[in-house]
Parts: C-alpha cells; sequence; structure tokens
C-alpha cells in the first residue's frame, strides 16, 4: 500500500509553483496584485493572471466587508503593499463592485510576447475601470437569419396593431 | 599524592581545587563513598572489524567486468528510413484552424486571443491617459479615494461623473471609446 505520492506526480495540485519558494511566489502574486489594484489593468503572463485572479477576487470579497472589520484590515494591509492603496480599496473599489456578487476581473489573452520567451500573455482589469475598453460588444449584423425573422415578427405585430 | 599549586589569584587555586577534587572522585570512587556511581566493566568494542580482505590480492580487473555496456546503433540508417521517421505526421508543425480577421481593423487574430492591432491602439491611448494621471497627482503614492473620468475635448462632466476625479486628454474622443 502506498503511503506517500511519488516524486513528479502532481494529481489534484489546483497551485502554480512560482519564484523560488512558496513565500517567493506570495510575493510575486501580492505586487500583482497591487499594481492591479493601483493601475486597474495590468498586461503579465498568462498563468501569474490566472493565478493573481482569485486572490484579487477573495481580497475584493473582504473589502467588501468594510474597513471596521478587523480581518479585512489585516488582509488589506498584507495583500497592498502601497498602503494608500487601502484607502482605494475601500473606499473605491468596495462600493463599485458592492451590486456584483462575484467576478469583479476579466481575464483576456493577448498575441504573445515578442521576446525570445514568446510566452503567453494576457491582460487583466477590473471591471467598470474609467480607462478605455479592450473588447467592443459587438451586436449580430441586420441580415442574419435571426434577426430577419424577428424584424418581420415586429412589422407584422405594427401592421395587426395599426389595422 | 601532594600537589602543591601556588597562584596568587584566590579565584583560580578555588577552581583548581574543585577540578582536583573532581578528578580525585572519579579515579578512587569507593575512597569518597557513594556519591558517584561504581564503574563496571564495560564491552570494549573494536571498531572496523569488517577489514576488505581482497583489495591487496586482487589483480586488476578483466575487461569485461569493469566497463559498462550501452546502446549505440549497429547499422546506419538510410535517407529513405530518416525521410519517414522526419516527415510523418505526428512531427510536422500543425496547422492552426482557429485564425479569423478582426472585424474592426481587418487584420489577422485568433479566435481566443484579442486582436494584436486594436490592443496596440489601446495599450497606447491607457499610456497617455496613465501619464495625464500621474502629472495631476504629482508624485508618487498620491492615489486618491474617488473614481476616475476620463474626458476628451470640448466635453463637459455629466450628473453621473459628480464626484469623480476628471483627467483631460487634450484630443478628440476617438470613435471605439464611447463615452458611458
Amino acid at each position: 500500500m502506498r503511503l506517500s505520492v511519488a516524486a513528479a506526480i502532481s494529481h489534484g495540485r489546483v497551485y502554480r509553483r512560482f519564484g523560488l519558494s512558496p513565500r517567493s511566489r506570495l510575493d510575486l502574486l501580492r505586487n500583482l496584485v497591487t499594481a492591479l489594484v493601483r493601475h486597474e489593468r495590468i498586461e503579465t503572463p498568462w498563468a501569474r493572471a490566472d493565478e493573481m485572479r482569485g486572490y484579487a477576487e477573495r481580497l475584493i470579497d473582504y473589502a467588501k466587508r468594510g474597513d471596521k472589520d478587523e480581518r479585512a484590515m489585516r488582509m488589506a494591509d498584507f495583500w497592498l503593499t502601497e498602503k494608500d492603496l487601502i484607502h482605494k480599496l475601500f473606499k473605491v473599489l468596495a462600493p463599485r463592485f458592492q451590486p456584483h456578487p462575484g467576478s469583479y476581473t476579466r481575464l483576456l489573452q493577448i498575441p504573445n510576447r515578442d521576446g525570445l520567451d514568446r510566452a503567453k500573455m494576457a491582460v487583466i482589469e477590473l471591471k467598470g475601470n474609467p480607462l478605455p475598453p479592450l473588447v467592443r460588444p459587438r451586436r449580430d449584423s441586420d441580415k442574419t437569419l435571426l434577426n430577419q425573422l424577428l424584424k418581420g415578427y415586429r412589422q407584422d405585430a405594427q401592421r395587426a396593431a395599426a389595422a | 599524592v601532594l600537589v602543591l599549586v601556588r597562584s596568587p589569584l584566590p579565584r583560580l587555586r578555588a577552581l583548581l581545587q574543585r577540578c582536583w577534587g573532581r578528578l580525585e572522585r572519579g579515579l578512587w570512587p569507593s575512597v569518597f563513598g557513594g556519591q558517584s556511581p561504581p564503574w563496571g566493566a564495560a564491552l570494549a568494542v573494536q571498531g572496523l572489524a569488517l577489514v576488505p580482505q581482497g583489495i591487496n590480492d586482487a589483480e586488476a580487473p578483466s575487461l569485461l567486468e569493469s566497463v559498462v555496456w550501452m546502446a549505440a546503433p549497429k547499422h546506419r540508417r538510410t535517407i529513405e528510413v530518416n525521410r519517414c521517421r522526419r516527415r510523418n505526421p505526428n512531427k510536422l508543425i500543425e496547422v492552426k484552424r482557429n485564425i479569423d480577421v478582426c472585424p474592426e481593423c481587418g487584420n489577422l487574430k485568433q479566435k481566443h486571443v484579442l486582436c494584436g492591432y486594436c490592443y496596440a491602439k489601446v495599450k497606447e491611448e491607457t499610456r497617455l491617459i496613465r501619464m495625464e494621471i500621474y502629472k495631476k497627482e504629482g508624485g508618487p503614492f498620491n492615489t486618491p479615494t474617488v473614481e476616475t473620468v476620463v474626458l476628451y475635448e470640448g466635453e463637459k462632466p455629466t450628473e453621473k461623473d459628480e464626484g469623480k476625479r476628471i483627467i483631460e486628454r487634450a484630443r478628440k474622443r476617438p470613435s471605439w471609446f464611447v463615452q458611458n
């Protein structure tokens, strides 16, 4: 009976490995979270953005509790290395995301980095930021079958209402 | 055994007396009675009982025993066989079928990736907005505690932009940046 897992098997492990050690991984993610709260849109390798996304959203959930909460303040103090961002988190981001139940960030993939490593890059942004939008929501053209059928139905309804 | 130790310092003499007393007690435990446990006979263990005998006796090992056998190709692979291996479909680069045309600018893009040209446009505009923000803030660590709104030339803040910080950009509003 195998009592310990063999080396090089990582079934079910959810956390990626970054940096030099687990503490270094947390520091790296902490820097990214601070940058996201400061600039509201950052461009980083996709794996780091994906890993950081969970931590950022949980931090906003903590911030929604209010700044009187002891645990929320301790979390914000650890995760945001620049202390003026704690004010921004509790006074700007928490009210902005109060109506939303979850998913405060948007993660989109970008063409690979230009350097030698051609890394898979992503841009992660907080929803509702004042910067120009990355993706414009496209409405279907009027010539599609469904839209033409709906147009015909609307015209029929108007004729029936006029008559 | 009498040892005369003449030392000028009383502390050193006391220390020497204590050491000598401890030594005497260790050497003649029966004399000073009952203070230290009697030493019994201890088993003397001989270290390194396993002395390899055959080192000096063995002659030089024969070639067949010391050489490690490794695999090596026996025959030359012909160019036909090599071509079959190199051009096998699993070795060729996969054809990408997820390339589309961006509806905004007409450049090619992968379906699940943002268009490179449109993203470069947005990135440049974001950089200019951030420069304006930096100029307005003046220094590092001056993040305001209110929301921000970006206004272009000739635009007035609406009633939705009541308590927000206004960032002015000295150009016409681009068509892809829709004002909310």
